[in-house]
């Protein structure tokens, strides 16, 4: 509770050993995860509680290569992953901006328009979409996995949150001394963006890394899956290969995991915000 | 040209490619959708005709729509009450002078973050009834093994925990952040007048936490009623259909039953549930601002 008192020796008796118990189930799949990657068929297949492993068996992530094309599968991840997060650093700042900072008629309209397309789950596009791509011949495409992910109001709300505060005397006196719109966007609102820009980029990237039903749903093809339906098909195929589909599931954990010990406070403080929306 | 007129034109450009954007990948989609629930026959892919309301008719006797539509109520509602009670508590002794409560923090919000995938093969596999984790421990422990993913009655359960355990650390984050935002004077008061700390949770803690729990209440909900990747890939919707989630039995229809214009229909009605959830807790969020 928000007041200071430090907890009594008697409280401290208890809500370690909570703490204890809840950080360790929330670790427990990632660490039942690594110590499964290492483990051998036997070892797996023998019923028993196997912590550390008796013999780690680092071959599990020599064989996965030849069993499954994963260099593949995480290259598409990256490809599909890394080109959204650049086209949303690409448009979302300057849209922001023109809600932020532009008067025109028709804002408030659009603006609501705009928000009013996060209330749209991606179920309901799932169909449409579906046949729009197949349409266009866009199936076991780049395009295809990416075109539906290539805005979104989350970003463009986000970023017009950061350029809101920025004063608008600086952008009036910058307007008077005749820079251009584009020149007042790159030159005065960009620099002082720079954190939320990456907070954007990062968050799409991890959230489009982890993407699973457009890529089931619009990919057959083997060779133009991303990890996270490859990984799964996988699974389905070797079944009992519980250690193999561990070693894959580091291959799409790790990524991640890293972006999370590195920038654990961008994920964090997004968080926040959509709760103070 | 005047300059009011020219900066317009030039937010219009800057906009244009959003404008094109929403209007083909968000609104087209919708619309077309919306059309095709009005249809029989192959709508969108091929030739169809119009029938009025028939394929919403046609949800209230399709048992398996009806089948969806409880374990997706079961979880939905399952989801939501667990991560928020559990949050709750972890969240009044997480905001409290705890050492190491920002690594915990951190910690506990890692499964939101993670792919889904991983969380769910990999629970699936401590739960495998041969090779798993539990079932090694319970024979250890001297206890029975159990098959809770081949037992009907307890495989949705099962999705609740995982999808509990995913969501919590997004709710203590959410909650520690509000608890933090009650006015310390208001405890000093209290406890003045002799409040003890269930009473200070019960008294203030609480009825100030309610718009928070409103909205973590309605995201969670809504998110819940979408969810599909996870009954995909522990259980398939199995066993006997006891965990094919309403998104799943969509996603079926459509793309293995390729009944086009039955698959709009649901994920339409759906859409329009979800609207009315976030309608209603717009007006009740709105009303709790103003008393509190």
């Amino acid at each position: 509770m928000a007041h200071k008192h430090t907890y009594s020796a008697a409280s401290r008796f208890w809500i370690y050993p909570v703490m204890i118990v809840f950080v360790l189930l929330a670790m427990l799949p990632f660490l039942y995860m690594v110590s499964l990657s290492l483990q051998s068929d036997a070892e797996m297949f023998s019923g028993q509680v196997v912590v550390i492993p008796e013999e780690l068996q680092f071959t599990n992530y020599v064989t996965i290569w030849e069993k499954a094309p994963f260099a593949r599968f995480i290259l598409n991840s990256f490809i599909v992953a890394g080109t959204i997060a650049f086209l949303h650093v690409l448009f979302d700042p300057l849209i922001g901006y023109v809600f932020a900072k532009m008067e025109f008629p028709g804002k408030r309209f659009m603006f609501v328009a705009l928000l009013s397309t996060l209330m749209i789950p991606f179920f309901v596009r799932l169909i449409p979409l579906y046949i729009m791509t197949a349409k266009f011949g866009l199936l076991n495409t780049y395009t295809g996995l990416i075109l539906p992910f290539a805005m979104s109001a989350f970003g463009i709300f986000l970023m017009r949150q950061f350029i809101l505060p920025i004063p608008d005397d600086l952008i009036a006196a910058a307007r008077l001394d005749g820079a251009s719109e584009p020149r007042i966007f790159f030159d005065i609102v960009l620099p002082q963006i720079g954190p939320a820009i990456a907070t954007v980029a990062l968050l799409t990237f991890v959230f489009q890394f982890n993407e699973f039903i457009w890529p089931l749903v619009v990919v057959s093809s083997e060779n133009m899956r991303p990890i996270t339906t490859g990984l799964t098909l996988f699974n389905q195929e070797f079944f009992t290969q519980w250690n193999l589909t561990a070693v894959g599931g580091m291959l799409l954990f790790l990524p991640c995991f890293l972006l999370y010990l590195v920038a654990q406070r961008h994920f964090v403080q997004s968080a926040m915000l959509s709760g103070m929306k | 040209m005047t300059y009011r007129q020219r900066r317009a034109l030039t937010a219009y450009a800057f906009l244009s490619p959003a404008i094109v954007y929403f209007l083909i990948f968000f609104f087209w989609p919708i619309a077309i959708e919306f059309w095709a629930s009005f249809r029989t026959g192959q709508p969108l892919i091929g030739e169809s005709t119009y029938a009025g309301f028939t394929n919403y008719i046609a949800i209230v006797t399709d048992k398996l729509a009806i089948k969806a539509v409880s374990a997706t109520m079961i979880y939905a509602i399952g989801s939501t009450v667990f991560t928020l009670v559990i949050a709750l508590g972890l969240a009044s002794i997480l905001a409290g002078p705890l050492k190491a409560r920002n690594t915990i923090r951190a910690i506990l919000f890692f499964p939101y973050i993670v792919s889904f995938v991983i969380s769910a093969l990999m629970w699936k596999s401590i739960l495998d009834p041969y090779t798993g984790l539990l079932n090694a421990a319970l024979l250890k422990l001297g206890l029975p093994p159990q098959y809770w993913l081949t037992d009907p009655d307890a495989a949705i359960w099962v999705l609740v925990a995982v999808s509990v355990w995913k969501d919590i650390g997004y709710a203590v984050l959410i909650y520690i952040a509000a608890i933090q935002g009650i006015p310390s004077h208001l405890y000093q008061a209290a406890e003045l007048d002799g409040a003890r700390r269930f009473q200070l949770f019960r008294d203030i803690t609480l009825p100030l936490l309610m718009p928070t729990t409103l909205f973590l209440a309605v995201v969670i909900m809504i998110a819940s009623m979408q969810e599909m990747a996870l009954p995909y890939l522990m259980t398939g919707g199995g066993p006997a259909n006891a965990t094919r989630l309403y998104s799943l039995h969509v996603y079926e229809t459509a793309f293995q039953g390729l009944n086009i214009g039955y698959a709009s229909a649901l994920s339409f009605a759906m859409f329009l549930l979800i609207l009315l959830i976030t309608w209603v807790q717009f007006k009740l969020l709105n009303r709790d601002i103003r008393h509190v």
